[in-house]
């Protein structure tokens, strides 16, 4: 069984400037959840940049390989045929498939490290603390440790401006 | 070393003889090397087991699995003898239906014949065929067929009819009333005898010849001339300069076959020949044969005989003797006559007219010509015209006056095709006996009172005299189909003789012509061969000989003397290369063929000069009515002479199959008479125009080549100057052609095919034979308004020039089989792809038909099955088969070795590729490479002209190689650089004078 | 922060965050009106009729429609390629848009995606119909089979099924990944358990974790890097099947720009007709504003501009060839039998488009309105003048023909057309038509007034 504390802010600019006192103090604050990307959050919370990009990269490059190489096989290996004339391995006819197959791999590879990366899906099972945060409420959590005392993380919070600070077990 | 066990001494010769060649043959005969394994190897190996297991356990899964559509299979109890399934067999057999006669070869596909192809054994048909003897096959699967002996329509035994008309006949000729037969020209010896046979059972009996589409003016003209009614035999080949009068002699005018064959070895200017006629043409009308002149020069038929006799008068004065009191012949004719007599006796004037008086004119302008003899053979004489109109008429006469007391007709239609029919028709109220012995049901044998069904051609033994001395047989090629019997045999039994026709020919021949041939021991050996040749040449010449006399012309000159050429509106009445005299109007593939020269089908229609039709404004397709009597759409027809107007006969037909019936108008009754002779024009005709019109369903519907090089030509002073005259684009062409990518190489065959656009006259025979060949379906007139027709290889016909004077020009296309194809590339599942020997084929079952291959080919001779119109389709209730071609019966004509297409398939011409496996799998088991020219798609068989030649491009010393050669070869849209493997021939047209 | 007084706020009326939640969910919630029930009757039976359309065109084949030996492809492709010009505004917004850091396409990229994907969908209806042998169209998939036949892969037409495949399922998940926050908020909004459940299951419980939405930006960027070139190749390749032909009039190697400026053109011009209609409709006259149209309608002057210049350059290459079959082609355009249907297309897509040229024009709603219809119709002749005009007269005089469309035809087309406002309007009862976060991201930038803090 842990605890946690949550508190809120109305507005994204008071969120920024109350986060950074909140830091200050050296209390950690583990997320903040917001009704749309907040700008300058990640840097406070020192988020990392996301790894998505390399992924999509080698999906496309995986699909696009997969394109050309089964374009490939098929016209000179598994039945080569005789199209208008053209050489069996016309390779200016590969390209479009080629391409639209990198983007394909790409774009879905991605989503899907995306999804599983952030643990979301159809269905799937996650806490909402609040529900006013997907329409005009800015979030935070932070988690307590044993040794930490929550009445002066909630003073921490009063002072930094935030509203509605409550303190939740979860089991 | 284990044993080898052979069944015969055969199997070891195979296996050790041919060792050498087998190598030295490389791969090509993997069957011996396949044959030699197989006896090398033991019986049964433990591949040879898995083989068998695998392809058990394959087909109990295919078995089962999915559901297969129940069909009929019935299999051979005992194997007929001769008959080996899935291979052709080919009879020779002689077609002749009262108009057309051609020696032909059936092919006969598991008891059921299939195809009609030209017999090249027959020295007047030279191998060559026409339209209509190529869609005869189809008459024999024709729905309207009478199936039974009847009499008053309903189904009797043939017993019956017998004891019945027997007892008629008897009757007829005790009361001393005339047992008349009615027939077309009977030019079978076998049955001219039967029916002496006959008559001299019965008192009384005449034999009366009745031809739908008689040359009886030129018979009688002939008897004036020479003292003997006969069709001389003509040799186009022998002329350097014909000069037609109307006479339609590559179409429709007496023997075409035979005389395209001979006008074209003077046409073809290939493998050196530099020497050509020149073919001058005289006509009202536009006419296949006039289409295809050096010049065509348009003559009113109404002034035909006054310029006919003016020509005379001008060769009588330049060769001495003077006629006085003709009009002064216009400077054409004063050319003309001064050419002919440059060409005396290499020069052949004829005349299609059916007006004694002008043949009258004809007869002496050949004597001065000195053609007889040269041109014009007497002692050989044609058969196929025998009728003389003014015995008809009188027999007409008399069936009123109610002197005839039995009327056996024998597979000719009065009724329909006789000018003054309903006469007739009153006429056999008052015959005592009237008994029709016709093949299919029509308008006359609906009104007699017995039908004695003959057999088709094809069912039926029979023989033939086409010309002196050229003798062919018929055979049967299939059982008949229905209860029917020959006539011959009919007028056999009925005079009490129980023979069957085929041993009364037999017999006939061993009487009459066995003597003529020596080179026979026997007379069995001596039939047999001339059976299968189905011809035999006697050499018999006529012995009656002709002396010429030149009062009866003198009284044809002096009655035109000081005679004007009338202004009037004339009517050509004229028969087509599809349903001719109608008599094969029930014939879908002739229905649905596109006329040569209006590319119109499905229809009779008046054509009319444009001058004539802006004068009195009537627009395309307006229906317009002749005489108050008769309503047709009007075509305008380039070309055509100011004042005549033309109609096809063998339209609207009656009671007889769905295809024909109520198809156009019947024009027989505006036929006019002259001196008796039925005249094929009518002088001042009245023409009324209708405010309202009609669809006329037609082929092509832009005429004109836009100055575009897709079709070219020369004269033959230019060609003889260069000869790549005419050609100058493809030589630009070669010159430009580059690629990106390599030319792909045919090792081995690479199939090619040439035609000679100098040689084809538009005649059609090739578009019927390749429906025929290929089971082309036929989609009716509403898919063909719709332009869906379906043919694979079409003939675009282009006027350029003056549209009142155009000249015209042919081109024969079908699947160009490019080497570069655009359909090819674009086709996304694979179905059209190019073969290792160079044809574009098509698979139909991979087809998924986008018709994206349609859309990018240049020459748009992809054919898309639109509707389901073959009843292949899975879907049931959507056939499209408004012409009755997928009945049970009709169906029996398809060739098994090409598939029927279903819905939703694209089709083209494939060079008839089952014909080339089929020649290849010969060539391989007798172990020998394919010869030049074995090969034959069906196009070029049926070509009377050999217009189309066909071979392996990779060979250089085959024909197609040569012509692919020849300065003169071209192909179609070069420049787009598909690389056709068709190759055109410039059209070079002899214009120097 | 400073708004600069110049620039027409994005978003009217003063709003806060709540506020917008609110106007944006509005027209999901409660009864539809009745012009809605009006509307989706009216879109199904039009989709009715495509339904018997279809049938008659498999049960008795292409010879339904007015096609013929020369004429192969008419009314199916034109609308083919139709409706997939349609379906490029979206993506193109949302991504192409989002590249260039066009604040205001929040308002209108969701609406737009919507109507791409289902743009698509009827555009993918067409090739399939269009085949003679439906029921076997499978054959188009390289899948494995016992004859080891393959697909030829030089085929335009096959490069077609993997364009639109991908074009599809990309702009999909473009617009889903997009789509999860607001459903989040639809779901938080959910008063009934069920909605909430439904809401829950599609927003794969979003909870607007700062990790997630940092992530969540760079997916939607690289998508949109994705898209990019995507939407491009689409109509490129679309135009491969014409471009890549023989045929004088299709063999044109400016297809490729000249048919993407089409699309966005088409596209444009079919978002503008919506939502003029729809802000209206479900009042959100504040978010999409004034301003986003007279947008919409430069972009719109810029591509009807493009498309102008090309076809007065295909004419200009015509001549310029010398080849006389290219010449006669573009000449039979102008003055041949389907002349009017070319000067249909010149007047609508060249000729109104300039209008815009004036603010009065670019800045009303019903000339934009009037004139966007204008431009679909242009487009749909743009298309059938290429198709048909350059089919039925090619090489071969011999085999020039007319075309004349049947009812068959005519009921495929305003099949999908209802198809289309079906999905369309049921679309905006089940989805936030508008996103609401990406509004809220730009809502303190652009808004029209600084919110007050102390509301509570």
């Amino acid at each position: 069984m842990n605890k946690y504390i949550t508190a809120f802010y109305n507005d994204e600019e008071d969120l920024l400037k109350g986060l950074k006192q909140i830091k200050a103090k050296g209390v950690n604050v583990a997320d903040v959840l917001s009704p749309f990307p907040v700008h300058g959050l990640d840097t406070v919370l020192g988020l990392k940049r996301s790894k998505l990009t390399r992924v999509a990269f080698t999906g496309g490059a995986i699909g696009a390989l997969l394109g050309f190489g089964f374009q490939a096989w098929v016209f000179t290996k598994a039945y080569p045929l005789n199209f208008g004339g053209k050489p069996f391995l016309s390779v200016p006819s590969f390209m479009p498939v080629t391409f639209e197959l990198a983007v394909l791999f790409a774009a879905f590879s991605m989503v899907f490290a995306f999804l599983i990366h952030n643990k979301l899906g159809p269905g799937a099972k996650t806490v909402i603390h609040d529900e006013r945060i997907t329409d005009d409420r800015f979030l935070l959590v932070i988690n307590l440790d044993e040794d930490d005392d929550p009445h002066s993380i909630e003073d921490v919070l009063a002072e930094a401006g935030a509203h509605g600070i409550t303190l939740k077990k979860q089991n | 070393m284990e044993k080898k066990y052979f069944k015969s001494i055969e199997e070891l010769r195979i296996d050790t003889s041919r060792e050498n060649d087998i190598h030295a043959a490389g791969d090509k005969f993997y069957i011996l090397d396949a044959q030699r394994e197989a006896l090398t190897l033991p019986s049964t190996t433990r591949r040879d087991f898995l083989k068998a297991f695998g392809f058990t356990i394959a087909s109990a899964a295919v078995a089962t699995s999915c559901e297969q559509p129940v069909r009929k299979a019935i299999p051979f109890l005992i194997q007929p003898e001769g008959i080996i399934p899935g291979k052709a067999s080919y009879y020779a057999s002689t077609f002749y239906d009262g108009i057309d006669y051609c020696s032909v070869l059936v092919k006969v596909r598991d008891g059921r014949p299939i195809k009609i192809e030209g017999n090249s054994l027959s020295s007047v048909t030279k191998g060559g065929t026409n339209a209509r003897t190529q869609a005869s096959v189809l008459n024999l699967y024709d729905n309207a067929r009478h199936k039974n002996p009847s009499k008053n329509g309903s189904e009797i035994s043939w017993e019956q009819l017998d004891s019945e008309v027997i007892a008629k006949i008897r009757e007829a000729s005790s009361s001393n009333k005339k047992i008349v037969i009615l027939t077309s020209s009977v030019i079978s010896p076998s049955t001219n005898a039967a029916i002496n046979d006959f008559a001299s059972a019965f008192a009384g009996t005449e034999l009366v010849t009745y031809d739908a589409f008689p040359a009886s003016g030129m018979l009688d003209a002939n008897e004036s001339s020479f003292g003997v009614p006969f069709i001389p035999s003509y040799r186009f080949d022998k002329a350097d300069l014909i000069v037609s009068f109307d006479a339609d002699f590559l179409g429709s005018w007496l023997s075409p076959v035979e005389y395209t064959k001979q006008y074209i070895v003077n046409r073809k200017l290939v493998d050196g020949q530099r020497k050509m006629s020149r073919h001058i043409h005289f006509e009202g009308a536009m006419s296949l044969t006039g289409s295809n002149a050096d010049y065509r020069v348009q003559l009113r038929p109404s002034h035909q005989k006054m310029v006919l006799a003016q020509l005379l008068s001008e060769l009588r004065q330049q060769s001495g003797s003077a006629t006085p009191g003709l009009g002064d012949a216009s400077n054409d004719v004063k050319e003309l006559a001064k050419n002919l007599m440059q060409h005396k006796g290499k020069s052949l004037v004829v005349c299609g007219s059916n007006s004694r008086d002008e043949q009258l004119l004809v007869n002496e302008i050949n004597q001065i010509l000195g053609n007889y003899g040269a041109t014009i053979e007497t002692d050989i004489q044609l058969k196929t015209r025998q009728g003389l109109n003014h015995r008809v008429t009188r027999l007409v006469e008399e069936m009123n006056a109610g002197k005839v007391g039995a009327l056996i007709i024998m597979d000719v239609n009065p009724l329909y095709d006789y000018p003054q029919a309903a006469q007739f028709a009153q006429g056999l109220q008052k015959v005592g006996m009237s008994i029709a012995l016709n093949v299919i049901s029509d308008e006359t044998s609906a009104a007699t009172t017995f039908v004695g069904p003959d057999h088709h051609y094809l069912e039926a033994w029979n023989d033939a005299e086409v010309k002196t001395g050229f003798y062919s047989l018929s055979q049967p090629a299939i059982r008949p189909i229905f209860n029917t019997r020959s006539a011959q045999e009919s007028l056999l039994k009925w005079s009490g003789n129980n023979t069957d026709f085929r041993s009364y020919i037999k017999a006939y021949w061993q009487k009459n012509l066995f003597a003529a041939d020596n080179s026979y021991l026997s007379f069995e050996s001596f039939w047999n061969a001339k059976l299968h040749d189905g011809v035999f040449e006697s050499g018999r010449k006529e012995t009656v000989a002709v002396a010429y006399t030149a009062d009866a012309v003198n009284k044809v000159l002096a009655s035109l003397a000081g005679k004007t050429m009338a202004d009037s509106i004339d009517l050509v009445l004229y028969t087509n290369v599809g349903v001719g005299t109608g008599k094969h109007a029930n014939n879908p593939w002739l229905q649905e063929l596109p006329d040569p020269v209006t590319k119109a089908c499905w229809d009779n229609y008046v054509m009319i000069s444009p001058r004539l039709a802006e004068e009195l404004n009537i627009s395309d397709e307006q229906l317009v009515t002749i005489n108050d009597s008769i309503t047709l759409p009007a075509i305008i027809q380039p070309g055509q002479e100011y004042k005549t107007l033309a109609v096809a006969l063998g339209y609207g037909r009656q009671n007889t199959g769905v295809p024909a019936n109520g198809v156009g108008q019947n024009a027989y009754p505006l036929l006019g008479s002259e001196a008796g002779n039925i005249s094929f024009y009518i002088a001042g005709v009245a023409l009324s125009p209708q405010n309202s019109s009609y669809p006329v369903a037609r082929t092509q519907s832009h005429h004109s080549l836009e100055g575009r090089e897709l079709l070219r030509e020369t004269t033959l002073e230019e060609y003889l100057e260069n000869p790549q005259a005419g050609n100058e684009a493809h030589f630009e062409a070669e010159h430009h052609k580059k690629s990106m990518y390599p030319k792909v190489e045919f090792d081995g065959m690479h199939w090619g095919m040439a035609i000679d656009m100098n040689a084809c006259t538009g005649c059609n025979a090739c578009v019927v034979a390749c429906s025929s060949e290929n089971n082309v379906p036929v989609v009716g007139k509403e898919q063909v308004l719709a332009s869906r027709e379906m043919h694979w290889i079409r003939i675009d016909r282009y006027y350029n020039g003056d549209i009142n004077d155009p000249e015209v020009v042919r081109q024969p296309v079908m699947c160009q089989h490019c080497d570069n194809a655009p359909c090819e590339n674009v086709c996304p599942v694979a179905a059209t792809t190019h073969s290792n020997e160079g044809i574009n084929q098509m698979a139909y079952n991979r087809c998924i038909g986008t018709r994206y291959c349609a859309n990018n080919c240049p020459y748009k001779v992809r054919r898309f099955n639109f509707l389901d119109y073959t009843g292949a389709d899975s879907f049931k209730g959507n056939r499209m088969d408004p012409t009755e071609m997928t009945t049970d019966l009709r169906r029996l004509v398809l060739n098994p070795d090409v598939t029927i297409r279903a819905k939703g398939v694209i089709e083209k011409c494939s060079f008839c590729v089952q014909r080339i496996q089929e020649k290849k799998l010969v060539a391989k088991t007798e172990n020998r490479e394919l010869r030049d020219g074995e090969i034959v798609p069906a196009c070029a068989q049926a070509c009377a002209a050999e217009a189309i030649v066909f071979g392996n491009l990779n060979d250089k010393n085959s024909k197609v190689s040569r012509y692919f050669a020849s300065e003169r070869n071209y192909h179609l849209l070069e420049e787009v650089h598909t690389l056709p493997s068709v190759g055109y021939l410039t059209k070079v047209k002899n214009k120097s004078v | 922060m400073y708004v600069s007084p110049i620039r027409e706020p994005l978003i009217k009326g003063s709003k806060d965050y709540s506020q917008v939640t609110k106007d944006i969910l509005a027209p999901m919630a409660g009864k539809p009106s009745k012009y809605w029930y009006m509307g989706i009757t009216l879109a199904g039976s039009a989709a009715l009729f495509g339904a018997w359309a279809t049938f008659m065109t498999v049960y008795y084949g292409i010879g339904t429609w007015g096609l013929n030996k020369t004429i192969g492809w008419a009314w199916d492709i034109t609308n083919f390629v139709w409706w997939v010009g349609i379906g490029h505004a979206g993506t193109f917004i949302s991504a192409i848009l989002l590249l260039f850091r066009q604040r205001w396409r929040t308002s209108i990229n969701r609406s737009a995606e919507a109507m791409t994907l289902m743009a698509i969908a009827c555009a993918g209806f067409f090739p399939l119909i269009h085949m003679g042998r439906l029921l076997l169209g499978f054959f188009i998939l390289p899948y494995p089979n016992t004859r080891d036949l393959w697909v030829n892969f030089n085929s335009p037409l096959l490069w077609d099924v993997f364009a639109i495949t991908t074009y599809l399922l990309v702009s999909l998940i473009f617009w889903y990944i997009g789509l999860i926050p607001d459903l989040g908020t639809v779901r938080d909004k959910a008063t009934n358990k069920i909605r909430k459940a439904i809401y829950g299951f599609l927003s794969f419980g979003w909870t607007g974790s700062a990790r997630h939405w940092s992530r969540h930006e760079t997916v939607s960027l690289i998508l949109a890097g994705l898209a990019a070139p995507l939407v491009l190749s689409v109509h490129t390749i679309v135009s491969f099947d014409f471009a890549t032909s023989v045929i004088p009039g299709w063999h044109t190697t400016i297809f490729p720009p000249y048919f993407v400026s089409g699309a966005v053109f088409s596209g444009f011009a079919m978002v503008l007709t919506l939502l003029i209609v729809a802000r209206k409709a479900l009042n959100l006259e504040d978010y999409i504003t004034v301003g986003h149209i007279e947008n919409m309608n430069k972009v719109i002057i810029i591509t009807g501009s493009i498309v102008g210049i090309a076809y007065i350059t295909e004419f200009f290459i015509a001549w310029y060839s010398g080849v006389e079959y290219e010449m006669y082609a573009f000449i039979n355009r102008a003055t041949g039998p389907y002349a009017w249907a070319y000067w249909i297309m010149m007047t609508c897509n060249v000729i109104t488009p300039q209008l815009f040229w004036f603010k009065k024009i670019r800045t009303n709603l019903v000339a934009t309105f009037i004139i966007s219809i204008f431009v679909n119709i242009g487009m749909w002749f743009e298309r059938f003048v290429i198709v048909v005009t350059s089919l039925h007269r090619d090489y071969l005089p011999s085999s020039w023909t007319m075309y004349k469309p049947t009812i068959v035809e005519v009921g495929l087309y305003v099949g999908t057309l209802g198809v289309f406002f079906t999905l369309f309007l049921l679309f905006i009862r089940v989805f936030p038509v508008i996103a609401i976060a990406e509004v809220k991201s730009v809502l303190k930038a652009t808004g029209e007034n600084k919110k007050d803090h102390h509301h509570e």
